[in-house]
């Protein structure tokens, strides 16, 4: 074969691989997905949303996971959300130039990808070994240690994407810096800084790690934070390994629910920022 | 005229000869800021070098130079925006009403809200043109609804825009056109009553229509407000100025008369830029 | 009609100093702002000195009763208190590398799918539907990866593996033994499909960044894509491409959910990796809330602390790797 017949086959072949590779990959997306709602959707009922968890053999719902969950999710959202904006205003805003701001990027950013795992062990460490027992605000704070690296950097992105004639025109008609940043930055960096928030929720949405040792699980239906609390990916976690069927086919049901809202929030976000661009 | 005078940039101008004008003592109009001896650095990189020139009250100064020469670092000098950026910093005195600017002591809010500045890319607030206005005067003064409604439609009216928006107030800044933005910009500077104001090219984003609408406004403003313009297009500057001065390499050339430097320019690099021989 | 005009010089003076009144007070609340916003800042290098002690602190009792053979023990006994992280250790390396393996190619296929052969009009449903896959929490992986996957290998792959290589002569250790299902190559395929909507989406936008000009000088000389892709492109987007799978280690090595369902916890190191095994965060979540005893507890937080330094080196080589692209881009 000469020698441009070869590089049309070599190249031929690799194109096909490609497209081979892009449907391995649609496809794994459609498999998991579709064995999801084939197993998940069959068993959902009011039920699953209205009864307690049950004990193996008897029926029962996902009421005191679901709530725990939404209580976790606020409470670590009410908790880092802040502090995240905070110190993403602080590296676009007040601390541009400083050395601060590029060694807190740094950190962020490798705690952004860091192993959940060693953030439950973090907060056991702190919030549950030495009170004795676990508890929901031990959950919650660890939820929100996921929360902050997520705000931080889409808050710090969205802010420099601010144009900076906007700053300098806000300034120039006497305002002090933080109504320039309140008002003005703020305002313009808003659908942006809400997306961020969105992902950090679908984030913690499916985070079982740091819960496992801080929030831990409840059998019963409780909103006692100073008591271990139930959460959707726990009891998924623990009805999916027993060899119970109906316990795993809650299991099943759980795992839609979050899937769906994480899915959910990653749409909305990603079309608040398709928006927030266009105007 | 003697080349030491012409080199130090100041000369004695005579009293223009358009509408009369209130002049401090007689012959000479009364200067509003004088700049002294003014070096400005980016760095260690020298930009401005022992500039003198005077802005006289209720007069419109126009700067012309080739790109680069350092007429709009100048102008961002006045208002002190340099000072948001770290590595910039000017010696030498601006004096506004006598008293020096650049002095550490000097309140830059309160600067700022004194002479007002409108840049060359219009910068509507991500806010209601009603929202722009007021924003801005809410924030110095606590005044009732029915004066914020009057200080904002009296400021869009002296902004010749008040008939194009009277009937859309709560519509977003953004939503007007480029030409509407730059004078909803030029209403914003004008609501909190400055002193001066400072122009950066305000038409060179503009269309031939709406550039005309600007200049005709710039000429009924100099009998309230004193005037700097920094513009390369010399046409405008000899169309809207009393004074101009030539700057070339972060030196001021020529200062005088806009129609003395026009005809008769004393220096052979004024000369040459206004003929087009370089530019 | 409101007056704009200048004040006279009076008033001027007057609204001058009740301004200057009005911004004294701000500048307070100004400074106190400016302050939450350091302090928060501050508060992100709190968290990570937090983390380090704390798993230091609750590391030193194993680290000081087994020293540095903690890394080399296979043997872990919670009866005897004998705990080694060998297989721990091994099973994260060994799964994450097998996983990569996996990931990179395909997920720099599909890259270079969607930025030279995709039609324009699938390219955003592709990389919404490849961003999704990132998105789908690792406890759904792990169920799916229990309930559906591991039998499916089990009756279909893994004995058709185990007959294949059983006389070739170093392979065949490597995929000898019975069918289980679960295990240590289970596990790594599970990992791979989720490290790869990482390597994709940045190795897309990496290779969306090279220049036009410089692929279309070489079509204009003849060059097919392939040739366009191995000579201009990748080596432009070499460090981004880089930058973006240690990132992907970086997440296989401390993903838990998804592993735990499918290694098959066994604390053994074993050639073949059809054998169940386990991975440090495996360990942990498996281990942690039963652990009886401080040096129980202590040899699994040791265990995290070992799990954080390698994600640690591998995470902040990947910055420093992205920070010099940026430096070069832009």
């Amino acid at each position: 074969m000469d020698l441009y017949r070869r590089r049309r086959l070599r190249n031929t072949i690799v194109l096909a691989l490609s497209i081979g590779a892009t449907a391995i990959g649609l496809g794994w997306l459609a498999l998991i997905l579709g064995t999801l709602v084939y197993q998940g959707f069959s068993g959902l009922s009011l039920a699953v949303f209205t009864e307690m968890t049950p004990p193996p053999g008897a029926a029962g719902g996902l009421l005191n996971p679901i709530i725990g969950s939404l209580m976790l999710t606020i409470l670590a959202v009410a908790i880092g959300t802040p502090i995240g904006i905070l110190a993403g205003t602080y590296m676009a805003e007040y601390g541009k130039y400083a050395k601060l701001t590029v060694v807190v990027r740094f950190i962020n950013d490798i705690l952004l990808s860091a192993p959940s795992i060693v953030v439950g062990l973090f907060v056991y460490e702190i919030l549950v070994a030495p009170i004795g027992h676990f508890s929901g605000w031990a959950g919650a704070v660890a939820l929100a240690l996921i929360v902050i690296p997520v705000v931080v950097r889409t808050t710090e992105d969205m802010l420099l994407l601010v144009p900076k004639e906007l700053r300098e025109s806000a300034t120039s008609l006497g305002l002090p810096r933080a109504h320039v940043v309140r008002y003005v930055s703020y305002r313009a960096a808003r659908a942006g800084m809400i997306t961020g928030v969105l992902l950090a929720i679908a984030r913690i949405s499916g985070e079982t790690a740091p819960l496992l040792f801080t929030a831990l699980n409840n059998q019963f239906f409780s909103t006692d934070l100073n008591a271990p609390i139930s959460s959707l990916p726990a009891v998924i976690f623990q009805f999916a390994l027993s060899p119970y069927a109906d316990w795993q086919k809650l299991a099943w049901i759980g795992a839609l629910i979050i899937t769906f809202a994480v899915l959910a929030l990653s749409i909305t976000a990603r079309a608040l920022a398709a928006s927030g661009k266009s105007s | 005229m003697s080349s030491a005078a012409r080199i130090s940039g100041v000369t004695q101008p005579p009293v223009p000869t358009s509408a009369d004008r209130p002049s401090g003592t007689a012959g000479k109009p009364a200067e509003k800021i004088l700049i002294r001896n003014l070096d400005f650095y980016y760095g260690d990189n020298k930009a401005l070098k022992a500039v003198n020139v005077p802005l006289y009250d209720r007069r419109v100064t126009a700067f012309i130079g080739p790109s680069g020469c350092g007429k709009s670092t100048l102008l961002r000098i006045l208002n002190r925006i340099y000072d948001l950026y770290p590595h910039q910093r000017a010696e030498g005195e601006v004096l506004l009403d006598g008293r020096n600017i650049l002095d550490s002591g000097q309140d830059l809010n309160l600067l700022r809200a004194r002479i007002g500045m409108v840049f060359q890319k219009p910068t509507p607030f991500p806010m209601s043109i009603y929202e722009n206005i007021a924003f801005g005067v809410r924030l110095f003064e606590k005044l009732p609804r029915a004066e914020i409604d009057a200080r904002v439609q009296s400021a869009l009216r002296r902004a010749a825009i008040w008939d194009e928006v009277k009937d859309k107030l709560q519509a977003n800044g953004l939503s007007l056109s480029g030409g509407q933005q730059q004078r909803l910009c030029i209403a914003r500077t004008v609501a909190l009553k400055p002193e001066v104001i400072l122009l950066d090219e305000p038409c060179s984003a503009l269309d031939p229509i709406s550039t005309a609408k600007i200049e005709e406004l710039i000429d009924e403003l100099k009998d309230d407000y004193t005037i700097a313009i920094v513009t390369h297009n010399m046409q405008q500057a000899a169309r809207v100025s009393d004074y101009t001065a030539f700057m070339y390499l972060g030196e001021l050339v020529e200062f005088g008369t806009t129609s003395r430097m026009f005809t008769t320019p004393g220096d052979r690099r004024t000369q040459d830029y206004i003929t087009g021989r370089f530019g | 009609m409101v007056d704009l005009a200048l004040p006279s010089s009076g008033d001027a003076v007057a609204s001058g100093a009740s301004r200057g009144r009005i911004l004294a007070r701000l500048r307070l609340s100004d400074a106190v702002f400016r302050h939450f916003t350091r302090a928060s800042a501050v508060l992100v290098l709190v968290i990570l000195s937090g983390v380090i002690i704390a798993l230091v602190e609750g590391a030193l009792p194993a680290l000081r009763a087994f020293g540095f053979d903690f890394l080399i023990e296979e043997r872990w006994n919670p009866v005897t208190e004998k705990f080694g992280a060998l297989a721990p250790i091994y099973g994260t390396l060994v799964t994450s590398f097998i996983a990569m393996l996996i990931a990179v190619p395909l997920g720099l296929l599909i890259a270079l799918f969607l930025t030279e052969l995709c039609p324009m009009w699938l390219r955003r449903p592709i990389g919404v539907a490849i961003e999704l896959l990132a998105g789908i929490p690792s406890i759904i992986y792990g169920i799916w990866g229990l309930f559906v996957f591991a039998p499916f290998l089990q009756r279909n792959l893994q004995p058709v593996l185990i007959d294949w290589f059983d006389n070739v002569p170093i392979l065949s250790t490597l995929f000898e033994g019975p069918p289980y299902g679960i295990g240590i190559l289970t596990a790594s395929l599970i990992l791979a499909v989720m490290v790869l909507p990482f390597v994709t989406s940045i190795s897309r936008d990496v290779f969306e960044a090279v220049p036009p000009v410089l692929k279309e000088a070489a079509y204009g000389v003849g060059c097919t894509t392939w040739e366009v892709v191995w000579n201009i492109v990748l080596p432009y987007a070499r460090v981004g491409v880089i930058g973006g799978i240690m990132l992907g280690l970086g997440r296989a090595l401390g993903e838990t959910m998804a592993v735990t369902f499918v290694i098959g916890n066994a604390h053994k190191v074993s050639a073949s990796i059809l054998a169940p095994g386990t991975t440090i965060s495996a360990t942990i979540a498996n281990e942690f809330t039963e652990a009886v005893g401080d040096l129980y507890t202590s040899s699994l937080i040791a265990l995290g602390l070992i799990l954080f330094v390698i994600t640690f080196i591998v995470l902040a080589a990947a910055r420093y790797l992205l920070m010099r692209l940026e430096k070069r881009v832009g």
